[in-house]
């Protein structure tokens, strides 16, 4: 089974973005790829005119925000620095044990790579949403700005998004079958961000290419 | 050709996924862009399951199809049903942006009257959706069953797995993509405020189209969603949609009710004086019961509603579409953003209170207006010539609440169920793609329900009355509202009349005012149609007392004929009976009215008193018809 990786456009955020961003991005491809019975949910993203839909799992929601908090402490750790998020989608496979790996193996069919450049020069304004812009109207050149800047994102957030379809509509054929599970999610996947130091990083790179034994997936 | 049984049933599996896609995409499609259609039955049918898990409520057959379960959208089942047709005809569904100049006359109260017949609008097609399957035909279907069968029937199966799962993946984007198109930002602003007027979407679905002017079309964006491909043909999916239509939504937005509009109606004198009625007050009772985000803006009022409402809690009004909601909605997002706990039954992130109102905007009930302006209640009719500016307003405040309990019925009316009876997946049918495919039908199937909730009121309010108000008095309040305002609406004109028992009105009033909110009062009401008729009880008779005087012009000489409009018969003969036997040292009441010319004021406040020992007379004894027995 061949790895699909899919490389999304790389969004200029700030840091109060990063959020709604990560949230709608990785629902949205999660939508796509919960094939089993699903009550969507629509979201209105708060800064941004974008709905975006949920697969209304709990634990999908719970497991989204818990990574995005890792990431956002990732972030403050190591300001200005491009960073990639990773969702990938795998089917487990039974596996005689080794010596050095677990009986369980990970068949990743699926990646999808979202590209983030956080901007930090203006965090000062992070944690306000775009109602609280007017009480700091420093100068109105840095308003419009921002308002220019914010409208822009939009913009790139949606072709995103658009990516995220087209590239669900043009491949097809690598996803695997769809268990007769309960519940909405189909498959497993799980969500990489950076870790603390970046040689980690690689360390569980390395880790997940050892454990798979399937190093070509991994582009 | 398909002469073996399993390519026979591998065809027949065929099409079937084919028939139910086209119904998904139907569905997906108008349950984001038909505005009547998805908030409303939303709201009436699905709400508590909708925005839960999918562990937690029950599997409708129709959901199973692709794994998606949609919110009802009675717009989408009647088209599905009809266009459960050939698959070989594509589905061409125009989503039309009409923009309407408006008018403060009949016209507003129903907006699809008339539509397509005056100049006054003009539409424009912000989408347009083709679900085809494009069939090899026999060419290929021969191909499939004379080449080595065997190998092909092996594979079959998968092919068909693999086919539904790819139709699935198809589904899942459009899914997602009608919440992107810019469309859908008309449609969530139109959804989300009480705009009656302006812009409305409406959509057209037939079996062809005619081509885009090359201007129409240059402004036009296409996304072509990658075919699926079946054994027989393929499964296309596309969309023509305007990118710039944002200026148009916006516009949408700011027209129709600005803040100050809702802010002067709340605060003004009028408002006042009808604060001091009884029946109307009770309207806001259902607000806290649904949870619904601000009372503020209304504070006399709802201070009102919680005194009267606080006893009865009712459990019906949650399945129950929320008129009054949608309408408080919009004044919170025109108002002021305050912070009140969400709805119970809606999912949002604690920490975002502030933008509750945006939030709700998806998950909430919403009675688009447009759709429902043409309410075909009562109330509004006479009283909204008399407020003159004030018309608008209070058009759109009093036709939501009648179409309240009707519009719950609605759902299970005869003229509804039909909808139910489909068979989760249906067979083929026979095409039924005929002449009906023009855009004022389908605008027709919209104004249906209105319609329905029209009859259901007139016809059967009073059953709804007697079925649905004694347990508990929340939808009462609905009728209760909605009768009383026209009453209010005609006191309004004569209110100055005589200003000196304007005064004694709040003093004499709390007994009627008590009276009133008994249930069976609000039924005889109800069933009065307004509140001049009174009958039986005996809260109504004080009302048509204090009417009366309201109306009367103390000093004028007919003021009796003009109480022999008022009141009916059995009132006056009782009084006329009560007057000399109970009272004796007034004056019985023709007689008082009748020498009104060379009255003072002094004369007619004891004249006043006169009337109030007499509904304490009135009051005093138990029993609705003991009018009758004195």
């Amino acid at each position: 089974m061949n790895c699909e990786v899919f490389q999304l456009n790389e969004l200029e955020i700030e840091h109060f973005e990063i959020r709604e961003v990560l949230r709608c991005i990785l629902h949205t491809i999660i939508f796509h790829r919960a094939l089993g019975l699903v009550r969507p949910k629509d979201v209105d993203l708060e800064l941004f005119d974008i709905t975006y839909v949920q697969c209304g799992e709990v634990e999908v929601e719970m497991k989204i925000e818990e990574k995005i908090e890792q990431f956002i402490c990732w972030v403050e750790k190591h300001p200005n620095k491009k960073s990639q998020i990773c969702l990938s989608f795998y089917e487990v496979k039974n596996k005689q044990a080794s010596w050095f790996s677990n009986r369980i193996e990970r068949l990743y069919w699926e990646q999808w790579y979202i590209n983030l450049n956080v901007a930090q020069h203006l965090k000062s304004h992070s944690s306000k949403s775009h109602h609280s812009k007017v009480s700091d109207p420093r100068e109105e050149g840095v308003l419009e700005d921002r308002n220019a800047r914010s409208a822009a994102l939009e913009v790139s957030l949606r072709n995103v998004l658009f990516q995220i379809i087209k590239f669900v509509n043009e491949k097809k054929d690598h996803v695997p079958p769809i268990p007769n599970l309960e519940g909405a999610i189909s498959f497993p996947y799980e969500i990489t961000i950076p870790s603390s130091s970046d040689s980690a990083f690689g360390m569980d790179i390395i880790k997940r290419m050892l454990q798979t034994g399937h190093p070509t997936m991994l582009s | 050709m398909m002469t073996s049984s399993p390519t026979h049933t591998e065809a027949a599996k065929t099409e079937q996924i084919i028939t139910e896609f086209f119904a998904k995409s139907l569905h997906i499609i108008l349950e984001s862009r038909a505005l009547s259609a998805s908030s409303r039955n939303f709201s009436t049918l699905s709400s508590p399951s909708s925005t839960s898990s999918s562990s937690s409520s029950s599997v409708r057959p129709r959901d199973k199809w692709f794994n998606l379960a949609l919110r009802e959208c009675p717009t989408a089942l009647e088209n599905a049903d009809l266009w459960r047709h050939n698959n070989l005809h594509p589905i061409v569904v125009d989503i039309v942006l009409v923009h309407r100049i408006m008018q403060l006359d009949l016209k507003v109260r129903n907006p699809f009257e008339e539509f397509g017949v005056g100049g006054s609008q003009s539409e424009k097609i912000v989408e347009r959706w083709v679900i085809q399957y494009e069939s090899r035909k026999t060419r290929d279907c021969s191909n499939s069953s004379s080449s080595s069968s065997s190998s092909t029937r092996r594979s079959s199966s998968t092919f068909l797995q693999n086919l539904y799962k790819k139709a699935t993946l198809l589904i899942r984007s459009l899914y997602a993509t009608v919440r992107i198109l810019p469309a859908y930002k008309i449609f969530k602003e139109l959804n989300s405020s009480a705009n009656v007027c302006a812009f409305t979407l409406a959509h057209r679905v037939s079996t062809f189209f005619e081509p885009f002017t090359s201007k129409q079309e240059s402004e036009m964006l296409k996304f072509v969603f990658t075919p699926v491909n079946t054994l027989f043909g393929r499964l296309c999916l596309s969309v023509m949609y305007c990118q710039c239509v944002s200026d148009v939504s916006s516009e949408s937005s700011s027209t129709p009710l600005s803040p100050r509009v809702i802010t002067d109606y709340v605060g003004s004198p009028m408002t006042e004086r009808l604060m001091r009625f009884p029946s109307l007050p009770v309207v806001p009772v259902r607000l806290p019961l649904h949870g619904s985000p601000s009372s503020l803006p209304f504070s006399r009022r709802h201070s009102w509603s919680f005194e009267n409402g606080r006893g009865s809690p009712p459990s019906v009004n949650y399945c129950s579409p929320s008129p009054t909601h949608s309408e408080l909605n919009t004044l919170v997002s025109n108002a002021s953003y305050q912070c009140y706990p969400p709805p119970s039954s809606l999912p949002h992130h604690p920490s975002e209170m502030a933008l509750l109102h945006k939030k709700n905007v998806n998950f909430d009930d919403y009675y688009p207006s447009p759709n429902f302006s043409p309410s075909p209640s009562p109330s509004p009719s006479s009283p909204i010539y008399h407020l003159g500016s004030l018309a608008s307003k209070t058009l759109l405040r009093s036709e939501s609440a009648p179409v309240n309990i009707p519009n719950a019925e609605v759902a299970n009316s005869p003229g509804h169920t039909s909808r139910h009876n489909l068979p989760p997946s249906t067979p083929i049918r026979i095409s039924r793609c005929t002449s009906e495919t023009d855009g004022s039908r389908n605008l027709m199937q919209l104004c249906t329900p209105a319609e329905k909730m029209c009859s259901l009121r007139k016809d059967e309010s009073q059953k709804y009355s007697g079925v649905k108000i004694v347990p508990n008095s929340s939808p009462q309040i609905s009728f209760s509202r909605s009768s009383s305002r026209s009453y209010q609406d005609d006191f309004d004109d004569t209110d100055f009349i005589c200003p000196f028992d304007v005064d004694d009105d709040d003093t004499t009033d709390p007994g009627s005012r008590a009276e009133s909110f008994d249930p069976g009062d609000m039924t005889q009401l109800l069933e009065a149609g307004r509140f001049l008729p009174i009958r039986k009880s005996q809260g109504a008779v004080v009302g048509a007392l204090v009417n009366m005087l309201k109306k009367a012009a103390p000093l004028h000489q007919d003021f009796s004929s003009t109480c022999e409009n008022i009141s009916r018969p059995e009132t006056q003969k009782s009084n006329k009976v009560q007057g000399p036997n109970q009272i004796p040292d007034t004056l019985s009441a023709p007689s008082i009215m009748c020498s009104g010319n060379r009255k003072t004021t002094s004369d007619a406040l004891e004249e006043f008193r006169s009337y109030r020992e007499m509904k304490n007379m009135l009051l005093k004894p138990r029993g609705g018809n003991s009018n009758q027995q004195i």
